[in-house]
């Protein structure tokens, strides 16, 4: 539509000097067309006719009296002239008008489908907006404005009319002059000779200097004001437009941690925090961040806890807050993944009752490792290290499609030393594998450490690999392509 | 002589952890205070606690430090406190296992500078955990299992013994998985230096006496196999 305007007015200008070729015509035309079209469905939709003629029935049953058919129409009409003398309808009017032949001395107002564009340009309504909150002091000024140029213009014309010698034929010239210099132009055309003349010519500039500054200070002070409220609005509409999210909770130590890894992995994600320090160390790092009190809904909902979000993440340094963040993402969204940071043991079981999935005790993980260390210390040294993924050796999941190259082999038919990669175990929730050996419950599936080569692949398993990025890659490469080849093959 | 003694300075959670996690290994362990609140409750738990100020160096020689402490644990509340205490110590023992908790990140260079063997980032760890949590969770819970033991599933490192069969033999030789239901997750060749090797197929290995094997299974096949190779009797 921005496109139809832009092009529409510049054909306007081109004919300006040009003659019509019989394409710019239809163009013409067909742009007429489509502004009508548009002009006629936003005038039928603006009211609901339906809606209204059935409340007035309901209305007339329930008080026993009779419908009455021209009430109702009155009340269409009304509503329909309402659209009509809004401004917005009253642009569109213009804009169509002038193309019209009888009207064309309205060509001017061809230029009014400019002003159409501030119909589809948010940052136009955004202006406008400023503007319209700042109506009182806007309108203070125009009338003190008024005031002075009226007086300015008089005065002007007092002294310097041609009898005095001057160059101001009539008040119109006299308008013209004050206007010019109360705005600080000051063309020079119509200058001031006599005394008088000249002292109304420095009071109207030192008066004009002090009104423009009051202009620009009002737009300013509104732009202020609503800065930070557009700004919110930008940053809830690039978090409609993610899918896949992080809703992360805090952003203390551990939520910058976590924040840096999500944002290095790609990863979408959503910080709020009621830490005025903390967001804005999180908007210098350009996340998207929200500065709010995460335990409320609506928060949380502005977040996407019901949209795009798969996950929230409970990492504020109180485990009060945390539990009570979990408890309301629980109540928001049963089925989302939430994972929260306990400080102290006995609040773990809370969380877990509140609806977290998983919980991370740090002190507690950081206690155990130091006893790890202990016992294993080149244990440790492995775990630590895949833990932090330092070195490029990855323990990695990998899940087996329904179409992939490895679904019913049995394990002995999958050379993992091929790529460089061994097998810890195969995770599972097939109950065809509940005879194996070696099984581990895990939430509602099992692991099966360390499988027999007899163990054969199906659907929906997991397996539990450890090897370098690279290899591990590969291999999850290999089995999409074979997916993909596989659902390719079939229609044929 | 008895010198494996383990001292933990600082009592909280994490050192309450650290101390019921070692409890089963028979290892001599004092919990050492500077506050009588924190003892208090040490000992209500029943674990051996004792109030001491540990910046004073003869504190710290009474206490054993040089002569039958073999490892300290610096849990105390701030890092300035933990640095003045690894580098106390550093200086009573050279040969000191010292693992000190950091709170912030650019401490950790001081700890390290100070003497300190290993330091642990709680907060680091806590992030990595929770968003190895969201990405594999899978994985997660197996380490969990592996390193905390809550399930039959340990990593354990065995170290080659003297006249050992294993003596000489290939990495490749080994047959772990079929023979002895274990994963073999890397090796440490001492002629190669302190590294890890990953056994992934990669390379191969000549084991020797003092190599260490770090194999994943469940605690009776680990035994099956200290037994085997006459770790243990």
């Amino acid at each position: 539509m921005i496109l139809l305007v832009i092009s529409s007015v510049s054909l306007l200008l081109y004919e300006i000097e040009h003659k019509t070729s019989e394409w710019a015509i239809l163009f013409e035309n067909f742009v007429v067309t489509v502004f009508i079209c548009e002009y006629l469905l936003r005038g039928w939709i603006y009211s609901d006719i339906h809606n209204l003629i059935i409340k007035q029935h309901e209305k007339t049953e329930y008080l026993g009296s009779t419908f009455h058919l021209h009430k109702v129409v009155k009340l269409i009409i009304t509503n329909k002239l309402s659209y009509l003398f809004s401004p917005s309808a009253i642009i569109d009017l213009l804009a169509i008008l002038p193309s019209y032949r009888p009207l064309r001395i309205l060509r001017i107002f061809l230029i009014f489908r400019l002003f159409k564009l501030f119909r589809y340009s948010q940052s136009m309504q955004m202006f406008t907006g400023v503007l319209k909150n700042k109506r009182f002091e806007l309108t203070t000024l125009a009338i003190f404005m008024s005031f002075l140029i009226f007086i300015a213009s008089t005065a002007i014309y007092m002294f310097e009319n041609q009898n005095t010698g001057g160059k101001v034929n009539d008040l119109y010239d006299a308008f013209y002059w004050a206007i010019v210099t109360v705005s600080t132009v000051g063309y020079g055309d119509i200058t001031p000779v006599t005394t008088g003349g000249r002292l109304v010519t420095s009071a109207l500039i030192i008066a004009g200097l002090g009104v423009l500054a009051f202009f620009t200070s009002i737009i300013v002070a509104a732009f202020n004001e609503k800065m930070s409220e557009f700004q919110e609005e930008r940053i809830k509409a690039r978090i409609e437009k993610l899918t896949d999210t992080t809703i992360l909770c805090g952003f203390g130590r551990v939520g910058q941690d976590i924040a840096r890894q999500l944002h290095a992995n790609k990863h979408h994600f959503v910080i709020i925090d009621n830490n005025e320090q903390h967001v804005s160390l999180a908007k210098q790092q350009g996340y998207i961040t929200l500065f709010a009190d995460a335990s409320k809904n609506s928060i949380l909902e502005q977040a996407g806890i019901n949209s795009g979000a798969k996950a929230v993440l409970c990492t504020t340094d109180n485990d009060i807050t945390n539990v009570y963040i979990t408890l309301t993402s629980r109540y928001l969204n049963p089925s989302i993944t939430i994972i929260s940071r306990a400080n102290h043991e006995e609040n773990a079981k809370k969380m877990l009752q509140a609806g977290a999935s998983y919980i991370v005790q740090s002190f507690n993980i950081a206690g155990l490792l130091a006893a790890e260390y202990i016992g294993h210390p080149v244990a440790f040294e492995a775990i630590h290290g895949i833990l932090h993924d330092q070195k490029d050796i990855q323990m990695e999941a990998l899940s087996i499609c329904g179409d992939c190259f490895l679904t019913g082999l049995p394990l002995a038919k999958v050379n993992f030393s091929q790529y460089k990669i061994r097998l810890i175990g195969v995770i599972s929730k097939n109950p065809l594998h509940a005879k194996r050996r070696n099984r581990y419950k895990l939430h509602n599936q099992h692991f099966y450490f360390n499988p027999d080569p007899s163990f054969i692949l199906y659907e929906g398993d997991i397996l539990v690999l450890l090897g370098r990025q690279l290899g591990i890659e590969h291999l999850h490469d290999l089995i999409i392509t074979s997916r993909l080849q596989k659902t390719l093959e079939k229609p044929l | 002589m008895n010198n494996n003694k383990i001292a933990i300075f600082g009592y909280n959670s994490m050192s309450f952890e650290l101390v019921s996690q070692l409890n089963g290994k028979e290892k001599k362990l004092i919990i050492l205070d500077a506050d009588p609140v924190k003892i208090e409750q040490a000992l209500q738990k029943e674990l051996p606690a004792q109030l001491m100020d540990c910046r004073q160096d003869e504190n710290l020689i009474t206490l054993g430090i040089g002569s039958s402490v073999e490892t300290i644990f610096c849990f105390l509340e701030s890092d300035s406190e933990n640095v003045f205490l690894t580098l106390s110590a550093r200086v009573l023992d050279k040969k000191l296992k010292i693992i000190s908790v950091v709170n912030q990140p650019e401490s950790a260079e001081k700890l390290l500078a100070a003497g300190a063997n290993k330091i642990i980032d709680p907060f680091e760890i806590c992030s990595k955990k929770a968003y190895q949590l969201l990405t594999k969770p899978s994985i997660t819970w197996l380490l969990d299992e592996a390193v905390f033991g809550r399930a039959d599933l340990h990593m354990a490192e065995i170290l080659i013994p003297k006249n050992s069969y294993l003596d000489r033999t290939l990495i490749s030789e080994l047959h772990l998985n079929e023979l002895y239901n274990l994963f073999l997750i890397g090796v440490v060749d001492k002629e190669l230096g302190e590294k890890l090797y990953f056994s992934l197929g990669e390379q191969d290995h000549v084991l020797d006496t003092g190599d260490i094997l770090v194999v994943l299974g469940s605690s009776r096949d680990i035994k099956n196999f200290k037994k085997e190779i006459g770790v243990i009797e």
